[in-house]
């Protein structure tokens, strides 16, 4: 009965129900995109680190990899010390740098990779072959696209640029070997990678047996703190970061992003609960000879409260359920645009949908729909039956 | 120029001087006069030039800047050059002109006699270094928006229910012969000092909002950047924005309560 109580008193007035449905739906796909920035941010890339099984960096000291132009030196050296400890099952070693490339009398200038394709953990190779061959290049989709070429075609790539005599240094001819998704790469951003070696023969003496990061698979069931404590010993000049201290400094980078989700997603809960609770009390407001007749009928109190709760929660939950479907095509919008981050990999969600998310505004949202209604009923159970219904018959 | 910097040890016979930032003096604890070693090298082998704190200067208000917590130090040129085994190179210089038409001219004449050099606009490249705040800048706005569309939501609901809560004044002033317009004109008058109250109610909640992030972010990243800005356009905007969503609610709400025949707003 007090189902279909709650049901007729919503009907009754559809256009005011529907309208607190509404704002209680836009307010809901709020609190579900701030709840999924609050955790996707972290989730996607923490994903992200551990896509390649590489539980391990080593970054110049003091930054973070590709941070800054700082570079680890000796690194032939560091490879030997590291591959010797049989827990490391990997270690690539990855120079960053700058290509430019002459096409078709124009420059394309792009980054690039130098490493070792065999244990690299930067790209997904989607067509062709590795760059295994010394000559060897290949680019992402970006980069096939702005240089004209296709896989086996031949490009003159160079390394430098000296503004003193305005001539590109380090040039060499490649062959394209194939095509790439650089998983740490930016939206829209030209990349291409060639063996370090290569790399190192291109950019002459400044950035010899330089590397930018080590990137270090541990064995399973190695303890990760006592690699990490074997790697320190080994005096490299460099910062260990593991997965949990990357996401540290990725969670504090990203502190004001997740601090507004926060704030946000409170705001939107108090919004929903406000417009419920007013609809509410007005509604009970309106039908107080209604409810004093059934108290008068012997309608029990409980009963009363009940059915109020049940038109909050019912007006909650069919918002909620409306506003996460709203949410999520707003969390994409919202997405796209915060991924257009200069220099944030493009495999980054900010939003990213999680079961554990969707329940959680659901849950919230539920929760502020009973509260919305527990007053208004409390009231409404409270009334003096007499009295009130004298009232009604007066008015 | 910037230079990692290792503070190793107090030591004897400084022979030149620096500038650190704010938050460099608070964390390593130094003050002007202090002398410390600055080096390139590790803290297994810490050559460098014992240096005097000359000066500590307030952090710079770049937004890029914000979210890393770097240390900063100014050294003079050919102190860092020989520190750093730069050789006599720079990274850029800085050029000040006597106004627009002169930075065109130098442009001019630097991008086509000097060998090797590319001048840029500073205002160009604050707009190239500023993208990270453009896409903040849009994220804010989309943000904006949903909010204007869950406020409009919210007034429009409670317009109706005001309007409804009288209905039977309204029914009684339409008996007494007061015209619709003059229902419906009264309705929006009071929907729009409705939200002419309530966004001046809003203005002051933002301003305090305001203050707070400020207050808050500013010691979070230890910097005196305004992290948000309260401007007349934007006071503007709010309460012209809320006058047409009130005064449209208002229309609204009134114009379904107008055209319901005044027995049945009764009850009979």
């Amino acid at each position: 009965m007090p189902f279909t109580l709650a049901w007729a008193s919503l009907r009754r007035h559809g256009t005011r129900t529907l309208l607190a449905m509404l704002g209680v739906a836009v307010a809901a796909a709020m609190l579900l995109d701030m709840v999924m920035m609050s955790t996707g941010m972290r989730e996607s890339f923490r994903r992200l680190l551990v896509s390649r099984g590489f539980q391990l960096r080593l970054a110049p000291k003091g930054t973070l990899p590709f941070d800054t132009d700082a570079t680890i030196k000796h690194t032939r050296r560091a490879l030997v010390q590291l591959r010797r400890n049989p827990d490391l099952t990997a270690v690539s070693a990855v120079l960053g740098g700058t290509i430019h490339v002459p096409r078709n009398g124009r420059v394309i200038t792009s980054s690039a990779l130098g490493l070792d394709p065999r244990v690299q953990g930067d790209y997904e190779l989607l067509a062709g072959t590795d760059p295994i061959a010394p000559n060897a290049i290949v680019g992402n989709e970006e980069f096939i696209r702005e240089t004209g070429t296709r896989i086996g075609d031949t490009l003159t790539v160079a390394t430098g640029y000296d503004s003193q005599t305005r001539e590109y240094l380090g040039s060499r001819t490649f062959v394209l070997t194939g095509r790439v998704r650089f998983l740490y790469g930016a939206a829209r951003q030209r990349a291409a990678a060639m063996p370090l070696e290569t790399m190192w023969k291109m950019s002459g003496r400044d950035r010899q047996d330089e590397a930018s990061l080590f990137m270090i698979r541990v064995r399973e069931g190695v303890n990760l703190d006592s690699a990490i404590q074997w790697i320190k010993m080994q005096n490299l000049n460099s910062t260990v970061i593991s997965t949990e201290s990357a996401l540290a400094q990725i969670d504090e980078r990203l502190r004001y992003f997740r601090q507004l989700a926060v704030i946000l997603g409170i705001v939107s809960l108090f919004v929903g609960f406000l417009l419920v609770t007013t609809l509410i009390t007005v509604s009970v407001n309106e039908r107080v000879g209604e409810i004093a007749v059934m108290r008068a009928l012997g309608v029990s109190r409980s009963h009363i409260v009940e059915q109020i709760v049940l038109e909050g929660m019912a007006i909650s939950l069919v918002g909620a359920f409306a506003g996460l479907l709203l949410g999520l095509v707003t969390g994409r919008y919202l997405n796209g645009i915060l991924s257009s981050f200069p220099g944030l990999p493009e495999a980054i969600d900010f939003f990213l949908f999680q079961p554990k998310a969707a329940w959680t505004a659901l849950g919230l949202l539920a929760l502020s729909g009973i509260a919305a209604g527990v007053y208004p009923s409390l009231r409404a159970s409270s009334l003096p039956i007499a009295t009130t219904l004298r009232q009604e018959a007066i008015a | 120029m910037i230079l990692p910097l290792l503070l190793v040890a107090l030591v004897q016979a400084p022979q030149r001087t620096i500038a650190i930032d704010e938050r460099l003096a608070v964390d390593a604890k130094l003050a002007v006069g202090d002398k410390v070693i600055l080096s390139a090298a590790t803290p297994a082998s810490p050559t460098g030039d014992t240096v005097i704190v000359g000066a500590i200067v307030k952090r710079s208000t770049d937004p890029a800047e914000v979210a890393r917590s770097e240390i900063r130090i100014r050294l003079h040129l050919d102190h860092l050059q020989s520190l750093a085994a730069y050789g006599d190179r720079v990274d850029r210089f800085a050029v000040a002109t006597r106004g627009e038409a002169a930075t065109e001219q130098a442009i001019d004449v630097i991008n086509s006699a000097a060998f090797g050099f590319q001048a840029h606009r500073s205002k160009d490249i604050a707009v190239a270094t500023s993208k990270t705040f453009q896409v903040v800048s849009r994220f804010h706005k989309a943000i904006g928006v949903i909010t204007i569309v869950a406020s409009a939501i919210f007034l429009l609901c409670i317009m109706l229910l005001k309007v409804e809560e009288r209905r039977r004044d309204v029914a009684a002033l339409r008996l007494m012969g007061i015209s619709r317009q003059s229902v419906m004109r009264a309705v929006v008058i009071e929907a729009a000092l409705l939200a002419l109250v309530g966004s001046g109610l809003g203005v002051g909640v933002g301003w305090v909002g305001s203050q707070f992030v400020n207050w808050y972010f500013r010691g979070v990243y230890r910097t005196p950047l305004a992290f948000s800005v309260v401007t007349p356009s934007i006071v503007t905007l709010a309460v012209v924005l809320s006058l047409v969503l009130g005064i449209a609610a208002g229309f609204l709400a009134s114009l379904r309560l107008v055209r319901t025949p005044p027995l049945i707003l009764f009850g009979r």
